[in-house]
């Protein structure tokens, strides 16, 4: 038998059938009796100072049950911790509602708990604030003048954090270098945008004294510890439950205003009292990511062997620093795949009156790889080299791995050069400058661009999480338990948002139990009857999980064994587990059924004497290393020189996640990613007003997410090379395809254009971006 | 004011406030809740159902307007044991991840399949435009949906 017969199978998903009948259930979809609706009043300027709020009217409006204010909120609890706090980060007090001074459009000012939301709604009509604007940046430039508007006091400067990653002799290796380019980037701020909104249900549990929450987060236990604290309550008395999850993207991890805002209506009124978000408080509320402004240098050799790296970079943090905050990754990974030894990266973080800033798939890696990726094909050109091979010449090595990187992490495996050269093969780079030269002659403008990248997954170890001052730790957990049916339950605090993780951790506790990934029922998101858990996001639930799974499914199955020696009189060393039996390795017609196994841990008989009855075993993992996957983009573009407008004709990403547990999901993961990817390289951007601080494109309408008829069609293969680090080889594949899309398409546009010599420097890249690049080009001779 | 309707072939009569969306009177008053709500702006197709047989955007219309119409929810494409066509190719496809957006699309399918227009590749993906998904990226969608439109072309052509 196959030691682990579900790995690696496409097994339809145990998700779907609810899902495809309009069953799940997500947050709006949970109606308990009584409830109580939640409309937030949201300050409409960017920063202003809060001199009254009357609630008279409302509270006397038929329907309303109470109205909350942010002088309430700051009195009754504690700021929101950052989970991943920085060394020498300065506090930027971050309440559930502002209380004298609102520091960005949307931030929660007052909120009316009412009948429905419609009467709520009208209630927040009758409330009378007055505010008194006060000056407000929306640019980190314009953040970082001399007599900027000051955020907070407790932020002269407004800057967060400024750290600095050093590493061997940069300004030597810099200063001798043959060749060096320097750009500087400006990257857009995006929204993670899941088809649901944030919501919550708070409830006050008479019964057992518990606030219960019911969210759409991607951490319950995160939530709970997070929300525990500003409450001021033990995390115990609160209970975090995740729902189906329409989406989540990172920014549905940890706490956020409107959690506190509804726990507190909750236990004042004694009623289920509910929030749920609608579009336009969405974009004015829910975090939002990416954006920065680099200025990046990189050296060569002659030859095109790459010395050196320096990126001085500032991340628009918004308002205040969230749960998350600025992405540490950018740093992590801004050396990429290559084999690069010195370096000199400094970053700051900077305030802005915009909505503060969290996680979103790729978080920092996107960034990092958009910055280099571009300069290394501006450095290929100036030295008159291919791109492709310039990238050859240094990505590293599968000889080289494992290999510490410039900023401390250490690459586990990969056959980087392999990748790229697949994926070159599949666009037929071979020929392809014989056919661009072909398609110049005709006046059209064909290019080819590649970005190369190392996707950092999982964490390595909760100590070095610990080191760096994080409030989590890098470990997943499960509860197992056959029932006496010989069926499996899985109980995990990771909620369902998508990444097939009910399907995915049945198939491993199928194929290590010896049951159909049928058998697996999966009980998921629930911070009560679940052991302690970090969550679902950095692509790390399924390297973290899978090795709970093995240790606590191990255990099972070892008591199944000397169950079944009791049963069958055999030397329980002498038994496997294999579907649905358990017997004898050497003898398979001595055997008994995994049920009747069961049955005897369910009735306590028979059972070896000294063993305890029960089936059920829980167990932590804590992964001792990340595992690094790695891939290329390779994208070809015909582009109109005149207009700008341009065709992706060819999106090719090959990819290697080790191994695979289900390559349906990894494809599709690989498939949404990419499309994210594109959405914030073509189509996306939170665009503010810097005259009025407002956000101007913040619904749906107008904050363009792609839609089938504006994607192409994704080519996409795949290399295995397993992991030596983690649980069977897996490396996680949740956020590789968005960080080589805003790259690869630079690229190829700037190949297209190069007759021109167009260079690109900001995301999106639109019709208007590339014709004003044209322009310029065209006016530089 | 007075709503009497039939979804998914069922009557219903119930009192609403004239301004109660059409969305909410199927997921809050009949407690049908796949109908789901993404941007109440009529973009993300999120709360795509028919009525009388055409696609509509639920949270475009209110309640009131459905008067004495039929309406066609998720949860009336497949009886319990049982996935409607369309439904079983999202399945084979793996053309959903969250399963949020999956409903709208289901009945914007079910409604090209009822036009009799085989789509597929570029054609498809303009039709599909009115729903929004920001798991999967399309192509799994698109390929579901040019199954179920090819099949449901041979049932016509069988039947």
């Amino acid at each position: 038998m196959d030691k682990l017969p579900w790995l690696g199978a496409s097994v339809k998903r145990k998700e779907d059938d609810r899902l495809l009948r309009g069953s799940g259930r997500f947050l709006d979809d949970v109606e308990e009796t009584l409830t109580l609706h939640v409309a937030i009043g949201r300050c409409p300027y960017p920063h202003a100072r809060i001199r009254s709020i009357d609630v008279t009217r409302a509270l006397g409006h038929s329907g309303v049950e109470a109205v909350l204010t942010g002088q309430q909120v700051v009195a009754r609890t504690e700021a929101i911790t950052a989970l991943r706090p920085f060394a020498g980060s300065a506090p930027t007090a971050f309440y559930g509602m502002a209380q004298e001074v609102a520091r960005y459009e949307g931030e929660p000012v007052v909120a009316v708990a009412a009948v429905d939301r419609y009467v709520a709604e009208d209630a927040l009509e009758l409330i009378d604030i007055d505010y008194e604007p006060l000056p407000h940046v929306v640019t980190v430039e314009d953040a970082l003048r001399p007599g900027a508007p000051q955020l907070h006091a407790t932020v002269p400067s407004n800057v967060v954090v400024e750290s600095t990653v050093r590493a061997g002799e940069p300004d030597r290796r810099l200063a001798d270098a043959t060749v060096t380019v320097e750009g500087t980037f400006r990257i857009n701020r995006v929204s993670g945008a899941p088809i649901e909104t944030r919501g919550v249900i708070a409830r006050w549990a008479e019964d057992s004294s518990t606030l219960e929450l019911w969210a759409s987060t991607q951490t319950p236990h995160l939530l709970r510890a997070q929300l525990a604290h500003c409450l001021r309550m033990d995390e115990t008395d609160v209970r975090v439950i995740a729902p189906d999850v329409g989406g989540a993207f990172g920014l549905k991890i940890g706490v956020y205003p409107e959690d506190i805002i509804a726990a507190l209506l909750a236990i004042d009124t004694r009623r289920p009292v509910k929030w749920i978000e609608d579009r336009t408080e969405f974009f004015r509320g829910a975090a939002h990511a990416r954006e920065a402004v680099h200025t990046l240098t990189l050296a060569a050799d002659r030859d095109g062997t790459l010395r050196a790296l320096r990126d001085r970079y500032l991340i628009d943090l918004g308002a205040y620093h969230g749960p998350l905050g600025p992405p540490l990754l950018t740093n992590v990974m801004l050396a990429g795949p290559y084999r690069l030894h010195d370096a000199d990266i400094h970053r700051r973080v900077v305030l802005t009156n915009k909505v503060p800033m969290g996680a979103y798939r790729g978080y920092g890696q996107a960034e990092s790889n958009y910055v280099r990726e571009v300069l290394v094909d501006r450095l290929a050109r100036r030295l008159g080299q291919d791109p492709a091979d310039f990238r050859r010449r240094n990505l590293l090595r599968p000889d080289e791995l494992p290999f510490k990187n410039v900023s401390g992490v250490t690459y586990d495996s990969g056959d980087y050069a392999r990748g790229l050269d697949l994926a070159l093969s599949r666009v037929g780079y071979e020929t392809f400058r014989a056919r661009q030269k072909e398609s110049g002659q005709q006046g059209r403008h064909v290019g080819v661009g590649m970005s190369c990248y190392v996707e950092f997954t999982g964490y390595p170890s909760s100590a070095f999480l610990g080191r760096g001052g994080a409030r989590f730790g890098a470990y997943e957990s499960v509860t197992v338990r056959m029932d006496r049916a010989g069926r499996a339950a899985i109980s995990t605090g990771v909620s369902t948002f998508g990444q097939g993780t009910e399907t995915t951790f049945a198939q491993i506790a199928a194929s290590l139990l010896g049951l159909d990934p049928a058998d697996v029922a999966i009980h998921r998101g629930d911070s009560k009857g679940t052991p302690y858990s970090v969550g679902g996001f950095a692509s790390r639930t399924m390297i973290a999980g899978a090795g709970a799974i093995e240790k606590a499914a191990g255990q099972i199955r070892d008591k199944m064994l000397r169950i079944g020696g009791t049963i069958l009189g055999v030397d329980p060393a002498a038994l496997e587990t294999t579907t649905g039996v358990v017997r004898r390795r050497d003898d398979p017609s001595v055997q008994v059924s995994i049920q009747r196994v069961s049955e005897a841990a369910f009735l306590g008989y028979p059972l070896p004497p000294g063993e305890d009855p029960g089936l059920e075993a829980t167990a932590y993992f804590d992964p001792p290393s990340s595992a690094f996957g790695y891939g290329t983009v390779v994208v070809q573009v015909e582009v109109n020189a005149r207009s700008g407008e341009f065709a992706l004709q060819r999106y090719i990403l090959v990819h290697d996640c080790g191994t695979q547990v289900n390559p349906m999901i990894v494809e599709g993961q690989v498939q949404g990613a990419v499309a994210q990817g594109i959405a914030a390289a073509l189509f996306e951007e939170l665009v503010y007003d810097r005259d009025t601080g407002q956000l101007v494109n913040g619904t749906m309408v107008d904050y363009f997410m792609p839609t089938a008829a504006d994607l192409p069609v994704f080519e996409l293969d795949h290399l295995e090379t397993p992991s030596p680090v983690t649980p069977f080889g897996i490396k996680g594949v949740g956020e590789g395809g968005t960080i080589a899309a805003a790259a690869a398409i630079t690229n190829a546009v700037c190949d297209a254009l190069a007759p021109f010599g167009v260079e690109l420097d900001r995301l999106p890249v639109t019709a208007e971006s590339i014709w004003r690049a044209l322009a310029a080009a065209r006016a530089k001779g | 004011m007075t709503v009497a309707l039939l979804v998914n072939g069922r009557p219903y009569e119930r009192s609403v406030e004239s301004r109660r969306l059409l969305v909410d009177f199927l997921r809050h008053e009949l407690q049908l809740h796949g109908t789901h709500v993404g941007c109440e702006q009529g973009v993300c197709g999120a709360c795509t159902v028919l009525l009388d047989g055409e696609p509509v955007k639920s949270c475009l219309m209110l309640a009131p307007q459905a008067h004495g119409h039929s309406i066609t929810t998720v949860e009336g494409l497949a009886g319990r044991g049982e996935l409607h066509p369309v439904q079983q190719a999202f399945r084979d496809a793996h053309a959903l991840q969250c399963g949020y957006c999956t409903p709208g699309f289901l009945l914007g399918a079910v409604a090209l399949a009822d036009r009799g227009v085989a789509l597929e590749g570029a054609a498809l993906r303009e039709e599909l435009a009115g729903n929004l998904c920001r798991c999967t990226g399309y192509q799994n969608i698109v390929e579901a949906v040019e199954r179920y439109l090819r099949q449901a072309a041979a049932g016509r052509r069988d039947g």
